[in-house]
């Protein structure tokens, strides 16, 4: 099994090129097309990730699909606001109205291995300015396991969830996690990270 | 007069389009992999959001070009690699420097020789002025209206938004720009984007819907 297959919005400066900056993590990810995702055999890779810039609309055309993925193991993370549900149980992103920087600060609600040893100070602040990390977030489906809340109200930006149809699911609501990479502080321990987390066997796996 | 856009479908693009903000500012969506021809019956300007698939655009390229060949006015936003399916668009890439404002008192570079034309009664010169992708080179009969300094590595003719008419035999018009404010103004980051983006509208809304 390859360890995940990364959908590609041909946009420059993306996460897709940083990660291919580096062989020891471009060597575990296909990289593929987005509208190329229905010829893609989705059973050769422990994960599927979809970042900001994909085009709902479509995946949401490619829900048998999806759906049979996970009924089959498989776990699929996802960065960006959700606006045309393409992911059982993940309803529409809500940001945070009129935010002010105190309302973004990263606080971690549960360790997970992806952010094992990332400082949330790193996800609150980039060169001091707050923000990128996320700026709202999507309902956690029930027995959904929050992992980061963004100020006071702790407005749950990260979570994993398990789908009842199988599967698992890791939702971030901000960019693309893997963009962090070139990042100089803790916070580019999240790409390998999490490429190693889908390695790990979980309950509920097919084998 | 109707003025349309096209939905690449990323959640940006959904939350300008069909969102409380900006809805009214636009007559006809239409989601970009199902563009036909038919669908531009009527439309006086058409703007592509910022960040739609390259590969779409680039299918749908004859479309765009009759469009023009039409008498229509084509407004091409940012990150859509123009030009590999835009008449007359030539791009060069240069690391976005998304960072300029942190320094203060750093000129960024951006100039606006086109002060006076129609887009700057809509849009102020300072809601250009944020990191922009790449720079644009005016063809011949193009009018730059923001460019980039040379000192500031814009080079000759280094432009990030410039107004093309007469296209197409004389009929079409293209503006196109190297900004994104779709993708920054429906990911609630940015307010210099929104500001630029309702400008732009504002502009769209006098002069190809009032009429």
């Amino acid at each position: 099994m390859i360890d995940a297959l990364l959908l590609d919005c041909e946009q420059t400066e993306g996460g897709v090129d940083i990660l291919m900056k580096r062989p020891d993590l471009g060597s575990r990810i296909d990289v593929l097309p987005l509208y190329e995702l229905e010829r893609a055999e989705l059973r050769r890779y422990r994960g599927l990730l979809l970042g900001l810039h994909v085009d709902q609309r479509y995946l949401a055309t490619r829900r048998n699909q999806i759906d049979s993925y996970l009924a089959g193991g498989g776990t699929i993370v996802f960065c960006g606001h959700m606006a045309t549900p393409f992911l059982p149980d993940v309803s529409t992103y809500r940001p945070i109205a009129n935010y002010g920087v105190a309302d973004l600060a990263v606080k971690r609600i549960s360790a997970h291995p992806v952010w094992e040893g990332v400082d949330t100070a790193d996800l609150t602040f980039r060169r001091g300015v707050s923000g990128f990390y996320g700026r709202g977030s999507h309902e956690p489906p029930g027995g959904a396991q929050v992992i980061h809340g963004l100020g006071a109200d702790l407005h749950p930006v990260d979570f994993e969830h398990r789908p009842a149809g199988g599967g698992r699911l890791l939702v971030h609501a901000g960019a693309d996690l893997w963009g962090y990479l070139d990042s100089e502080t803790s916070a580019a321990r999240m790409a390998p990270q999490l490429l190693d987390w889908l390695r790990v066997p979980f309950h509920g796996e097919k084998s | 007069m109707t003025v349309a856009v096209l939905d690449g479908g990323s959640y940006y693009h959904h939350d300008v389009i069909y969102g409380d903000r900006f809805r009214h500012r636009f007559d006809r969506a239409i989601y970009a992999p199902d563009l036909v021809e038919d669908d531009l019956e009527g439309v006086s300007a058409l703007i592509v959001a910022d960040r739609i698939s390259p590969t779409v655009l680039r299918a749908k390229r004859r479309i765009f070009h009759r469009y023009l060949a039409g008498g229509g006015t084509l407004i091409v936003l940012g990150e859509n690699q123009a030009q590999t399916w835009a008449p007359g668009v030539k791009w060069t890439f240069v690391p976005t420097n998304f960072w300029w404002w942190l320094d203060r008192g750093t000129d960024p570079g951006h100039r606006v020789p086109g002060l006076d034309h129609e887009i700057f009664q809509h849009v102020t010169s300072k809601d250009v002025i944020w990191h922009f992708h790449g720079l644009l080179h005016p063809p011949a009969g193009a009018i730059p209206l923001v460019t980039i300094a040379p000192e500031a590595g814009g080079g000759p003719d280094g432009s990030i938004l410039y107004d093309h008419p007469g296209i197409a035999s004389g009929k079409g018009r293209m503006i196109v720009t190297t900004l994104d404010p779709f993708y920054h103004t429906g990911s609630y980051f940015m307010p210099a984007a929104a500001r630029f983006l309702n400008g732009l509208l504002d502009w769209t809304d006098a002069t190809f819907r009032a009429r």
